[in-house]
């Protein structure tokens, strides 16, 4: 127990070790995101600033590209994680079952992830080129040369063939903290739930599965965070296109702020502070929600 | 019930899915261009190592990885330092503030990078460090500084308080117990946030995308971009380039594997 | 005395360290993949550099898509350079004021249309080097097997057109070679050559500025026209991501395609050696005239644009110099060196008929797609600002050729586009 008696707090350690990080804070987080804030209302030229009350806002609110992307972006955000940590808790099962060789596959399936969205992102356009890439050359070889597509060419398919990458990536993560998990639960209410003779189904879904939602529920966050930030990946393959089809809100505020004939910086800003609220609102809302649920299982 | 034996094809499987495109751009590193399009998929016949010091010498890479080095290796010691400084204080003493600050630097997380991209460019133009090393290594420290304060600050707080009270009552002043109690328990920890800072930062594109024009400043993943150029598009050579960024990730792995996915899981295991 | 010799000897070294003191002009351009314009800015420097001693320049080159991400960044941090390549869609250099006044060049020597292109408000602002038509390349031989044979005014019928594309897909080839993979318009050639021929060089214009609605029964039976190529397999399959450096070799090399649609500024990658992406020696390259549309208004319109161009850093410190340097392109001769190397069109005054050198039939051949021709100047993409550009880009450019918006939709998204 930390003794509490204010008088005796050593203020001037504590000082000491709070100064740095958070003068990098406030100079490089907070004054910026203010900043940012204040950019939205104005529109700020590299000679002059001017100030222009909510316009930008009532711009936006009619910008359909704006809106594409936001649909785009949360749609990202919603389906990725369900697929990543599902195929994840199936891939750290089969784990679990101690299978032969479960050290070198753990490995092995962490690597996505450790590479930059760069390199995924132009190997991944290279795997889904129509005429030599691998997505096509393999259906081509087993036969189904009629599903060959455009994938990233295709407006209706180009946004799932992104969210499929995310997926390779991230599964692998989610895997091993999931294994790591199911490790550390009480092996004894597993072992109970043999004696009773449960099938797979039955266990998974009664035994394992509550076991670990804390983790499931954390990992799912953690993913739908990741989603909405989403840019590298994007810009490497599509840069959003075709068609606004993988158009998301980072690469079009970075498009408005370096790329459109303007040199105009507010407007940008006001899609930043618009997604910004957005993504608060979206966390807190999800934290929420997996936090009734919780409530409700004990 | 489900065989072992069908288990094993599925995970198979799936490390072929999981791991193949990298094996793929690994054949591909070490094949010329040409080579590649009259196959894509062939093994290769002559092995091309001398692509490698063509790409670090010839095309710059060689640049490209030093500053990568330079400004991650900087931004994750000053990270390392102030940011177990803030973790410390924050886990073991109590003062009013103590919740407000730790949930305002733990808010910031979740932070998208649009947020603050805009505003960072004009602050670092403001102040001259637009388009320069330092620079970016200031943004860098800024946005991996919540996760690292998060990460160390839960294994701080579980440092049990007796070994706190007994080197304060041994006359320790507080930087001592910082320097010599703190730090050494939370070794792993620390050595956790170290691999994932330098993996988050080395792959890092979106600042440094914005804030880098120059050329001589690039870092390695802007660098890639540079293979894909305008006539040749030169797979063979991205192939090589792209080896040349994912093998100092992929060693740092293969060596800390362990410490990085316990420390990983241990802030998302409950 | 010896202190008068101290002074003079510091005199002295005062005169030469200013004679010796230089003037550095730094300057960024595009066309680091194009080696016969690289080649010839860089004659121009060196010719320029003669000519002023005191007076050097730091040439950085780059791609183009690089480029402008770094000017629009620099530019904003105020570490821009003293010269760059910019072109003349670029409104809002001009509209904050980023660059240089040019009215002390010698715009004599330019042609009147060019200059204006580059003005604002009055003032010209760009030194227009490169001007260029859109042309119709094609293989000769190809064609020949093919049995499709080119009119001798050059130009094919829309019919004549699908003819081809059904004749070459028989046989495998792929009729045009495009790629917008890295560029926002050379998708978009096909629907604006196709409508500035239907619609005339003023109706035209209105189209482009939103006083003609895009749901005109001429714009969007043109479109239909453009419709049934592109049905019919005019592009690649590849072609959203096909690079343009790549249409190039896709055209000429491999895997070979019957046509190109392209600016006139082919010669400046496909005139490189092989190994760095030129066209094969012996190449039997032809050129045609985009093909006639039915019930056209002016089947000779086409479009000319001011391409790669110069223009001057508002915040240079050397102006004189940067000016001077400019002024050094605006000259017949200067002119003329241009013409016979990089064999594309300048906004600079010359004489076409008098280009010699060892491309001269390449030349000839140029110039007789554009006799008796009426120009429209500039490119949609140039004329355009703001939301119809980005809209137009992305789906004439894009969606439009590639197959994946119908004409009804395509014609809904520019309309509402404008309001």
């Amino acid at each position: 127990m930390v003794t509490a008696r204010a008088d005796r707090q050593p203020w001037g350690a504590i000082i000491a070790f709070l100064l740095p990080a958070f003068t990098v804070y406030t100079g490089l987080t907070a004054y910026p995101v203010l900043r940012t804030f204040w950019n939205s209302f104005h529109k700020v030229l590299p000679r002059s600033e001017e100030f222009l009350g909510l316009a930008n806002y009532t711009a936006l609110a009619q910008d359909d590209i704006f809106w594409r992307a936001v649909l785009n972006t949360f749609t990202w955000a919603c389906i990725s994680p369900l697929v990543e940590v599902g195929i994840a808790l199936l891939l750290a099962l089969a784990l679990y079952a101690r299978i032969p060789g479960a050290r070198f596959f753990r490995v092995a399936w962490f690597t996505p992830v450790l590479m930059s969205y760069v390199v995924v992102g132009i190997v991944w356009a290279w795997m889904y080129n129509y005429d030599w890439g691998a997505v096509n050359a393999l259906l081509r070889f087993l036969g189904l040369g009629n599903f060959v597509q455009a994938w990233i060419g295709d407006p209706k398919i180009a946004l799932p063939s992104l969210i499929f990458v995310t997926s390779w990536m991230w599964a692998g993560f989610n895997m091993v903290v999931l294994l790591a998990a199911l490790h550390s639960l009480p092996s004894e209410v597993i072992e109970a739930a043999e004696l009773d003779n449960c099938g797979w189904g039955a266990k998974l879904w009664h035994i394992i599965i509550p076991l670990v939602k804390p983790t499931l529920l954390n990992l799912l966050v953690l993913s739908f965070i990741g989603k909405m930030k989403i840019f590298d990946l994007v810009w490497i393959t599509t840069q959003g296109g075709p068609l606004w089809s993988t158009e998301t809100v980072s690469t079009y505020v970075y498009k408005r702020a370096f790329e459109w004939t303007s040199f105009d910086l507010g407007y940008p800003s006001t899609i930043a502070a618009v997604w910004f609220v957005f993504v608060l609102a979206a966390v807190l809302t999800l934290t929420w929600l997996f936090r009734q649920r919780d409530k409700l299982e004990y | 019930m489900i065989s072992r034996a069908f288990l094993f094809v599925v995970v198979t499987l799936y490390t072929v899915f999981a791991a193949g495109p990298f094996v793929w751009v690994a054949t591909m590193s070490v094949r010329t261009t040409t080579e590649i399009s009259l196959d894509h998929y062939a093994w290769p016949q002559i092995w091309h190592w001398e692509k490698f010091p063509i790409a670090w010498f010839k095309s710059n890479y060689q640049v490209y990885f030093q500053n990568s080095l330079v400004v991650v290796v900087a931004a994750v010691i000053v990270l390392t330092v102030i940011g177990s400084m803030a973790a410390h204080c924050l886990a073991r003493y109590r003062f009013r503030a103590n919740r407000l600050l730790y949930f305002i630097i733990f808010s910031a997380i979740i932070f998208p990078p649009q947020i603050t991209i805009i505003s960072m460019f004009q602050i670092l133009v403001q102040y001259g460090l637009y388009n320069s090393l330092p620079g970016l290594t200031l943004v860098y420290i800024a946005i991996q500084l919540p996760l690292t304060v998060y990460i160390l600050e839960s294994f701080f707080a579980r440092i049990p308080a007796d070994l706190f009270d007994a080197a304060r009552m041994d006359g320790y002043s507080e930087w001592e117990i910082f320097w010599k109690v703190s730090l050494p328990i939370a070794l792993p920890a620390i050595s956790t946030t170290i691999i994932l800072n330098f993996i988050l930062l080395w792959n890092e594109f979106l600042y440094a995308v914005v804030l880098i024009t120059d050329e001589a400043k690039r870092t390695l993943p802007l660098g890639i971009q540079r293979f894909i150029g305008d006539t040749m598009y030169d797979v063979g050579m991205i192939a090589t380039g792209l080896m040349i960024a994912i093998i100092p990730v992929v060693l740092i792995y293969a060596f800390f594997s362990e410490k990085l996915i316990q420390g990983m899981t241990a802030g998302a295991v409950k | 005395m010896r202190i008068l010799k101290i002074v003079f000897s510091l005199l002295l070294l005062a005169f030469a360290s200013s004679a010796m003191a230089q003037v550095k002009l730094t300057f960024w351009s595009h066309w680091a993949a194009e080696k016969i314009k690289r080649d010839y800015v860089e004659d121009a420097i060196r010719r320029f550099e003669a000519a002023n001693p005191g007076v050097k320049i730091e040439a950085q080159w780059y791609e183009k898509t690089a480029l402008y991400a770094s000017l629009k960044t620099a530019l904003r941090a105020g570490t821009a350079p003293d010269i760059f390549y910019a072109e003349p869609d670029q409104f809002e250099y001009m509209e904050n004021g980023l660059l240089l006044d040019l009215s002390p060049v010698n715009w004599a020597a330019v042609e009147p249309w060019a200059k204006e292109i580059w003005s604002y408000k009055g003032k010209p602002y760009g030194m227009p080097l490169e001007a260029a038509t859109v042309e119709l390349y094609y293989n000769k031989k190809t064609l020949a097997d093919l049995g499709v044979k080119v009119p001798s005014n050059l130009q094919l019928d829309a019919a004549g057109m699908t003819d081809l594309v059904k004749r070459a897909r028989a046989k495998n080839i792929t009729p045009m070679s495009i790629g917008v993979g890295d560029r926002p318009y050379p998708g978009a050639y096909l629907a604006h050559e196709a409508l500035l021929k239907k619609l005339g060089v003023k109706e035209y214009d209105d189209l482009l500025k939103g006083k003609l609605s895009w749901s005109d029964t001429r714009v969007t039976d043109t479109l239909n026209v453009v419709r049934g190529w592109t049905a019919a397999g005019l592009l690649p399959t590849t072609f959203t991501t096909l690079k343009l450096g790549e249409s190039h070799l896709y055209f000429h090399t491999n895997p070979g395609a019957a046509t190109m649609l392209i600016g006139s500024w082919y010669p400046s990658r496909a005139f490189n050696p092989v190994d760095q992406g030129g066209q094969p020696k012996d190449f039997p390259l032809g050129i045609m005239k985009f093909p006639s549309i039915p019930g056209a208004v002016c089947n000779e319109c086409r479009t000319l644009s001011v391409g790669g161009s110069y223009v001057a850093n508002a915040a240079t410190k050397h102006p004189k110099e940067a000016i001077a340097f400019l002024n050094s392109f605006a000259n017949p001769a200067a002119a003329a060196r241009w013409l016979e190397n990089v064999l594309v069109q300048t906004g600079i005054k010359a004489d076409y008929s008098k280009v010699g050198g060892p491309h001269a039939g390449y030349f000839k051949e140029l110039g007789a797609t554009s006799e008796g021709a009426k120009f429209y100047f500039g490119q949609p993409i140039q004329v355009m600002q703001g939301k119809p550009k980005e809209v137009f880009t992305q789906v004439f450019n894009n969606a439009f050729p590639a197959g994946t918006i119908s004409v009804e939709d395509a014609v809904k998204q520019m309309n509402a586009a404008y309001k």
